[in-house]
């Protein structure tokens, strides 16, 4: 019999609001204290010190409202953030600062997440939900610099982005965009050439999370049905249903594959954690902590694979931190 | 005196005598001489020293039989002259001091061989003593030369003879001091210091009487004690420094490698030195060591502390001198210094600190592999012995025996981890550690005795509860335990910390037999490590870093709080059980209640003795002292641990065993202290967050739900308003987790919850809590009038059992006949919302009150709990409360099993012995006596149901009951009287009637009472007692009642 799920290794509590999103920096020097960032209803992102876990600092910067994001730029001093104040923020947190240096009214008053690629050294590209619904805007950071707008065809009706992920193959080629759409599919966009490139319906409601497998050539998805969708992109760069997996209750908020590919998790409404095998989609484990829907999941970047953590950020205002599988 | 100041006064004034002298030998002429010296000046008789001695000389040589005392009057005379004199020439010196021997040998020129007097060989020693004072230094250094060996030789066998033969003590004394001078180690200072070379050459011709002198002064110090000390000390030194010159190391050093070839014409002079070569060092080195441990072993146990004393100074000068040289030796020389560390007197103790200090200092141990070798191997015989010593000494012969080992430790210093390292010394060591650690764990008292009160008083208990004594089986005395810490503290200052905590805690892992033993180890090791309350000789090279400690002391924590080692069996109160038990009998309780008389009685239970049960609390206790030591050893640093360290103790602060749970406490204080907090409730406060994912995670575990609920609830009782952000979805979680087990946790969470209601009331009715309370207490006045003074939050307790009792009615289809009460508590809850509230009222509840309703809400399912204990706590609240609703209930389901269950279990109560008093049937007895008086009083029980409780109760008050059963029985009466004065009166005077009763009129029938004129009886001292409380109790109270039969 298979052993009975873990508890969590830690509750981080005290954000007094739903949690919307959690980002890890962990892989620092030795000497760097572990981080944890969250992003919260209340529109405060607290800096978690995971050697106390506690706050070491909450940041303000979204007037009160919503952050749904939040990501780091190279270091832990660098922070990007978006919120429903319909901005992002860029923040330096070096030496103790807690200022936003820069800021980007995005003009979308949706809840899709930015998406961040480092494509060189001090150079970034973010995709974003643009003003204009269907839309999708790429920029350089930290030049704000507009790389390209992504329009759907006239007459696709794919309505609202709702999820995006930046990605690239490794050696430098060109960056691609994968969004998942209101209607429930998901496209793949060239940047250069501003054209999608394939579409694939994997849902028939608004996809909530996609993440991809860029080594596999393997993506998986999840929307507010009771199913994942697993789909790959072939050598012609199109995108084709590869398997589905079936829930038994609905609603993913979030997926994420753990950086080293074997495992992901998914993050349910049903207020549980569920971690499966990537390779086979084979259910692993059934984390049940959280007395309401969990809104995100995160992997952390320890450089020592056994430190590696997971945190899910709830509704319940919980953050629940797991220590699983970092054997295998 | 001297008045005759040149030579030329002096020559003329001494001339006579000597010139008289010359010609006849007689006293009378010596005399003279010595009259005429004492007129002349020392510079004066420097320059006639020759001529004045020669007559005294001739007289000595003349060949003919001399009478004694004139060869002592000679003698005193030379003496007299040397001593103001000063020898410069070579051959004087010789000649004079070989015919100064020639006097003490047995007289050589009569063939009697008669032995001098005694007089005559003091003289002769004196004079010699004088003579070897009064040479030059480079006079003196002529006699030891090669050619001058068979002089010094007879010289030394001389004395020595006199030594050891004589019966005198005084001549034995100035024979070995003389000696002393001999060998140029005089304790006077007026000797010039020799250089190398010269010591080098002495030590050359010494060698050739070591073992002559070696063996006689070991003869003469393991003599008879009657000798007297003096002598005895006095061999030890000479001892002592004989060896010390011959043996030294700097002199063995320069010894060539090979012997020099004798030159022929003084071939037989060198056949008599001693090559001092390795060959011979080894060889005299091993004859020595058994002179050595004869002298030590003889002389450390010397009665005279002048002796021990003494001991003291040859091992500190030979470890100085001879540490390579006489190695073979030290481990006697060590363990006679060490042992004397504790002696009886305080000048050899402290003698013998300084010289453990100074070699410590010297670091002759740590710079000597030998010497560690050699107290490693004593220390390993003394681990090996030591299980043994420690069961078959006294507590003194413990003492010593132990600072013997603590000695070896401090000595071997930073060397202890030569004997660590070694596999078979560890194991030794710590075997013996274990063993003679053991505790008694026959302490009934410990596991009985509870924890009374609430779990509130954090601070009322921190006073009183501070370390408990330790008792242990193989000793009692409070030093022994402190030598052990030392020793343990020691070995964590010098040894290598992480290959030790390994070891121990792999023994705390092996065997439940050890673990309590090597959680003190642990304990005193760690302390030692950071160099808390060690005490040592010296430093050592690199102490350990925070982060190594920290690594240390985080694996053992984990050990310590392991769910195996925390979660322990301390008591077999329903409760505490684990509650797996009770999970694997469900509903026991339920059908066992259905047969008559056995409710009461204990269900079995698992065989636990109150061994293991003493031994599981003082191993939490030792943990729990761990925790506080590890606080100590980390101070601020510890504050980063709190989050895995502080849980665990709070829980334990809240156990139901009074020791634990003042441990606990006593934990909680050093905790603030090394951490810096001011006061426990700031602990808490500050580390709220910590507190509140431990109970979360634990309340996900059955069997640890009843923990994280008490933890819940002392973080409740301490924590303000600001708490409630952070404890809201674990009030949650309790309230879920109820949902999921009201079987088997309601009791516990009952607590809790009402510590919930409380804390709340608390944090947020401050501002409107006067007028509130004002209405509850008005409520409560015209509900009850017969209720006493309420403590200060007496009307939240109230008003959370209505809301109980009430629920359960409304459970149970009843309506009560009280029904307005049900339309008062609603609003009463809705108060604690704020008085603005939204005008629509589909506004959220601000979360306290959210969090009260919902509690309120769990109190409905609260009531078919299935526990007795549970029961009858709501039996006596509930009867408070209403009781016409439940009177009649009572007498007809619960009473007659009450009372049934009293009078079967009293024959067994009265024929148990102490023991009984543990037994969960004696519990029960008392829980119900002790209960059954409130309840007949608050039901206002009927007459015949009161006069079934006098009944079963009345054979309570027989003698032969336990005390406690006794006391409670009369508190059933007590609350008897208060109901039915009368007729206790009746059936107590039934028992035993102290009084005759004369009736005031003749015509009236004389009272009979079947008590009357009885025997004195078991019940008599109660019975008399209860009457007479009740007669105080009725001349207070102005009665109203008639009292026809009552005693005025």
């Amino acid at each position: 019999m298979a052993l009975p799920p873990p508890d969590p290794q830690f509750v981080l509590r005290g954000t007094s609001a739903a949690v919307h999103t959690l980002h890890f920096s962990c892989g620092g020097q030795e000497t760097d204290v572990a981080t944890l960032f969250s992003g919260s209803e209340n529109g405060f992102i607290h800096v978690w010190n995971l050697k106390t876990h506690r706050v070491d600092t909450a940041l303000d910067g979204h007037g009160r409202r919503s952050v749904y994001c939040v990501e780091t730029m190279g270091s832990k001093d660098r922070l990007l953030s978006q919120g429903r104040d319909q901005r992002i923020c860029l923040w330096n947190l070096a030496e103790g600062r807690t200022s936003v240096m820069d800021s980007i009214f995005t003009e979308n008053v949706g809840f899709c997440r930015c998406s961040l690629l480092k494509v060189a050294q001090e150079r970034w590209l973010m995709a974003m939900a643009a003003k204009a619904l269907e839309e999708v805007q790429v920029l350089e950071l930290p030049s704000k610099t507009s790389v390209c707008t992504l329009k759907p065809e006239v007459g696709a009706k794919l309505g609202m982005p709702m999820c995006l992920k930046l990605w690239q193959l490794s050696g430098g080629a060109q960056p691609l965009l994968l969004a998942g759409y209101e209607d429930g599919s998901v496209v793949l966009w060239n940047l250069s050439m501003g054209k999608a490139l394939s579409q694939l319906v994997c849902h028939s409601e608004p996809v909530m999370s996609l993440d991809f497998d860029s080594e596999k050539a393997k993506g998986i998805s999840g929307s507010s049905e009771k199913v994942l969708s697993i789909w790959s992109l072939n050598e012609q760069q199109n995108l084709q249903v590869y398997k589905t997996h079936k829930l038994v209750n609905a609603g993913i908020s979030d997926i994420t594959i753990r950086p080293d590919k074997k495992i992901l998790a998914t993050a349910g409404w049903d207020h549980r954690i569920r971690i499966f095998g990537w390779k086979k989609m084979k259910p692993l484990a059934v984390l049940d902590f959280h007395t309401a829907t969990v809104h995100c999941v995160s992997f952390s970047d320890h450089r020592n694979p056994r430190e590696r953590l997971l945190a899910a950020g709830s509704k319940d205002h919980r953050i629940s931190i797991w220590s699983i599988y970092t054997q295998t | 005196m001297a008045v005759l100041d040149t030579p030329q006064e002096a020559f003329a004034a001494l001339r006579p005598a000597c010139v008289q002298l010359t010609k006849m030998q007689t006293l009378e002429n010596v005399a003279q001489l010595r009259a005429g010296l004492a007129l002349v000046s020392a510079p004066a008789l420097q320059e006639l020293q020759e001529y004045v001695l020669f007559p005294l000389r001739f007289t000595l040589k003349v060949p003919k039989p001399k009478q004694e005392r004139l060869v002592q009057s000679v003698v005193q005379c030379i003496a007299t002259v040397l001593a103001t004199t000063r020898i410069k020439k070579q051959e004087l010196l010789q000649e004079l001091f070989s015919e100064l021997c020639t006097c003490l040998s047995p007289l050589s020129g009569s063939s009697k061989k008669a032995s001098p007097s005694e007089e005559l060989k003091l003289t002769v020693i004196h004079a010699l003593h004088t003579l070897m004072h009064s040479a030059y230094k480079d006079v003196i250094l002529s006699l030891y030369q090669p050619s001058t060996l068979p002089l010094l030789g007879f010289a030394v066998s001389l004395l020595l003879g006199l030594a050891e033969r004589e019966k005198a003590k005084q001549i034995k004394i100035s024979a070995l001091q003389c000696l002393q001078v001999l060998v140029l180690q005089c304790d006077c200072q007026e000797h010039w210091p020799l250089n190398e070379d010269e010591m080098q050459q002495c030590g050359d011709l010494f060698a050739s009487f070591l073992p002559g002198i070696s063996i006689t002064l070991s003869q003469i110090i393991t003599g008879d004690i009657k000798q007297g000390h003096k002598a005895t000390v006095s061999a030890i030194r000479l001892f002592y420094l004989v060896v010390g010159s011959v043996m030294a190391d700097a002199q063995l050093a320069r010894v060539p490698k090979n012997k020099e070839k004798p030159q022929a014409e003084q071939s037989r002079i060198q056949e008599l030195m001693v090559h001092r070569g390795p060959e011979w060092s080894r060889s005299t080195a091993e004859k020595l060591s058994l002179l050595l441990h004869k002298v030590v072993e003889f002389s450390s146990v010397h009665p005279h502390w002048k002796v021990r004393l003494e001991l003291v100074e040859l091992v500190q000068h030979l470890l100085r001198s001879c540490s390579q040289s006489l190695v073979g030796s030290f481990s006697h020389l060590l363990k006679a210094l060490v042992g004397l560390v504790s002696d009886e007197n305080g000048d050899v103790q402290s003698r013998c600190n300084e010289v453990l200090r100074g070699i410590a200092e010297q670091r002759i141990v740590v710079q000597n592999r030998a010497l560690a070798d050699v107290l490693s191997e004593n220390l390993h015989a003394l681990a090996t012995a030591l299980p043994r010593l420690m069961n078959s000494q006294d507590d003194a012969g413990r003492v010593s025996t132990l600072s013997l080992l603590l000695g070896y430790l401090k000595l071997l210093g930073p060397k202890v981890n030569i004997v660590l390292n070694s596999v078979s010394h560890l194991h030794r060591l710590s075997k013996a550690l274990m063993q003679v650690l053991e505790l008694d764990v026959t302490d009934v008292k410990i596991v009985e005795d509870r924890r009374c009160g609430p779990a509130g008083s954090l601070q009322h208990s921190l006073l009183s509860g501070r370390r408990q004594k330790k008792y242990f089986r193989f000793f009692t005395e409070e030093k022994v335990f402190q030598l052990l810490q030392q020793v343990c503290r020691v070995l964590g200052y010098y040894g290598n910390l992480y290959l030790l905590v390994d070891h121990f805690l792999g023994l705390y892992v092996e065997s439940g037999l050890y673990r309590k033993q090597a959680a003190m180890v642990l304990n005193e090791l760690m302390a030692g490590a950071a160099g808390l309350g060690v005490d040592v000789l010296h430093e050592r090279e690199v102490s350990l870093s925070v982060d190594d400690l920290k690594g240390s002391i985080m694996s053992i924590l984990d050990e310590y709080t392991d769910q195996a080692n925390w979660y322990l069996i301390t008591s077999i109160d329903a409760e505490e059980i684990g509650h797996e038990h009770t999970v694997q009998r469900p509903g026991l309780a339920a059908r066992t209640g259905g047969t008559h008389s056995s409710i009461l009685l204990p269900s079995p239970e698992p065989c636990i003795t109150t061994r293991t049960m003493n031994s599981n609390i003082w191993q939490i206790c030792i943990q729990l002292e761990g925790v506080s030591c590890f606080a100590a050893v980390l101070g601020k640093e510890f504050r980063l641990l709190l989050l895995s360290a502080l849980y665990p103790v709070l829980e334990k602060a809240g156990d139901d065993t009074l020791l634990i749970s003042e441990t606990a406490l006593g934990t909680l204080v050093d905790i603030c202290e090394a951490c810096g907090y001011d006061s426990v409730q700031h602990l808490i406060n500050e580390n709220s967050d910590y507190l509140v994912n431990g109970i979360s995670l634990n309340l996900r575990q059955l069997a640890h739900q009843a923990h994280a609920s008490q933890v819940l609830d002392t973080m409740l009782r301490h924590s303000d308003a600001s708490l409630l952000p952070l404890v809201e979805d674990v009030i949650q979680d309790v309230l879920s987790t109820l949902d999921q087990s009201y079987n088997n946790q309601a009791s516990t969470f009952l607590r809790v919850l009402h510590s919930v209601m409380t804390a709340l009331v608390q944090w947020f009715c401050s501002p409107c809590g006067e007028e509130h309370q004002e209405n509850s207490a008005a409520k409560q006045r015209s509900r009850d009038s017969s209720q006493g003074q309420q403590v200060v939050t007496g009307h939240e307790v109230e008003r959370f059992f209505f809301d109980y009792i009430q629920q359960k009615q409304i459970a149970e289809g009843d309506l009560p006949d009280t029904g307005g009460e049900e339309a008062d508590e609603d609003p009463s809850l809705t108060k604690l919302e704020p008085n603005g509230s939204d005008p629509e009222g589909e506004a959220p509840l601000p979360s306290h009150a959210q969090v009260a309703k919902d509690v309120m809400e769990r109190c409905i399912h609260l009531l078919s709990d299935g526990n007795l204990r549970v029961r009858l706590k709501v039996l006596c609240t509930l009867a408070k409360n209403c009781g016409d609703f439940l009177r009649q209930r009572f007498s007809k389901d619960v009473l007659p099993k009450l009372t049934s269950s009293l009078l079967s279990q009293a024959p067994a109560s009265a024929r148990a012995g102490p023991v009984y008093n543990h037994t969960l049937a004696f519990k029960l007895q008392l829980a119900v006596l002790q209960g059954l008086g409130s309840l007949c009083e608050k039901l206002d029980m009927g007459e015949s149901d009161l006069d079934k409780v006098a009944d079963a109760c009345l054979i309570y008050l027989s003698a032969k009951q336990p005390l406690k059963l006794q006391e409670a029985a009369q508190s059933v009466f007590f609350h008897l009287m208060h109901v039915d004065p009368d007729s206790t009166w009746l059936l107590l005077n039934e028992v035993c009637c102290p009084h005759q009763y004369e009736p005031p009129h003749a015509s009236l029938r004389p009272v009979k009472l079947s008590g009357m004129g009885r025997q004195r009886n078991e019940f008599t001292d109660n019975v008399l007692f209860l009457l007479e409380r009740l007669q105080q109790q009725e001349s207070t109270t102005p009665q109203t009642g008639t009292r026809e039969a009552s005693p005025s």
